[in-house]
């Protein structure tokens, strides 16, 4: 990441039930060998983080709702803006799966962008006592055109990946973020070719 | 560091180790915990004109009354948000959202008043300025 050329700003938003770990996967998205509990008392609004995408850096304004979520207070200005969306539940809580509905419409009322990229992350694969199957959250997620992924935030495993995923297919959509467009920032090179990052997990 | 740098550094007269060229930082800036970048050369400002009281730098665990801290002021100033490359920012208090690192979440490193959007603070001695 030496050579930072900035292709564009985007704002991603974390969603889901309390619990299914929506914080850990912000906090893992790069480096992680660090104590979790570091989590500064005052709490966490939110994150810029820069990602290389086929060569082409993208900043992201990451938001994760922050415990907002428990009192269903999640106001429209949350969402307004935003390009991505990652819909995130708990592979050892049925519940949390069958919440995703819910939450599906409530972004469908507030986003503001139409083509708004959504990315559903079955998350804790690492822990026993499995309630939803891979297929059970493939199947949601094409089934509302969604991007798949399943994770786990404590091993790391597909939450990079996530990220990327989502990061290529809002650039890929054009509409999406060329009226984000900030002054100095431009388009760099072609994309060429999608490298398929997550192979078989991906469902677009 | 070449002589010019060093005239640079020791101008400014600040017991931290850093390096400036036209006034901004010549090296990356980074956590000096996990190394996570936060800055690249020449993205922020050395700015000595203001004081500022941040609580210590810890852990959640180490329990501690939340007055404690220190007045800064060395500072890094960057202008916009995206400027930099990995920061986290707070919820609100009092007006204020302080920076930390984005990815082990050690801070505060740093500041940022909600009625000047043209202003971000990294303190010098809260952050790794060389190499």
């Amino acid at each position: 990441m030496s050579d930072h050329s900035v292709l564009t700003t985007l704002k991603i938003l974390i969603i889901g039930e309390s619990g299914v770990g929506k914080s850990s996967l912000l906090l893992r998205f790069t480096d992680d060998t660090f104590d979790p509990e570091q989590t500064a008392t005052i709490g966490v609004d939110f994150k810029v983080k820069t990602l290389t995408v086929d060569g082409n850096g993208a900043k992201l304004a990451i938001w994760d709702t922050a415990g907002q979520e428990r009192f269903r207070t999640l106001t429209p200005s949350y969402y307004r803006g935003a390009q991505g969306v990652i819909l995130v539940y708990d592979v050892t809580s049925r519940q949390s799966f069958s919440k995703l509905d819910a939450w599906l419409n409530e972004l469908e009322t507030f986003s503001t962008k139409h083509e708004v990229i959504k990315m559903l992350v079955g998350n804790k694969i690492d822990m026993d006592k499995r309630e939803v199957s891979k297929e059970d959250g493939l199947r949601f997620a094409r089934k509302h055109q969604m991007l798949f992924i399943e994770a786990s935030a404590k091993t790391k495993e597909g939450v990079q990946c996530a990220f990327e995923e989502l990061v290529e297919k809002i650039i890929q959509t054009p509409g999406l973020w060329e009226t984000e467009k900030q002054g100095g920032m431009t388009l760099m090179g072609s994309r060429g070719t999608s490298q398929g990052y997550c192979g078989g997990y991906c469902v677009i | 560091m070449t002589d010019v740098e060093a005239l640079n550094a020791a101008e400014a007269g600040s017991s931290h180790n850093y390096v400036l060229t036209g006034g901004k930082n010549t090296h990356n800036i980074t956590c000096e915990r996990c190394s996570s970048l936060i800055l690249l050369p020449q993205k922020a400002m050395l700015h000595i004109d203001t004081e500022f009281f941040l609580p210590y730098m810890k852990k959640k665990s180490e329990v501690s009354s939340p007055g404690d801290g220190e007045t800064i002021s060395e500072f890094w100033l960057i202008d916009d948000m995206f400027q930099f490359e990995n920061v986290g920012f707070s919820n609100t208090v009092d007006g204020v959202k302080y920076l930390i690192c984005a990815d082990c979440e050690i801070g505060p490193i740093g500041w940022h008043r909600l009625d000047n959007k043209k202003a971000f603070y990294i303190a010098l001695s809260r952050v790794k300025n060389k190499p």
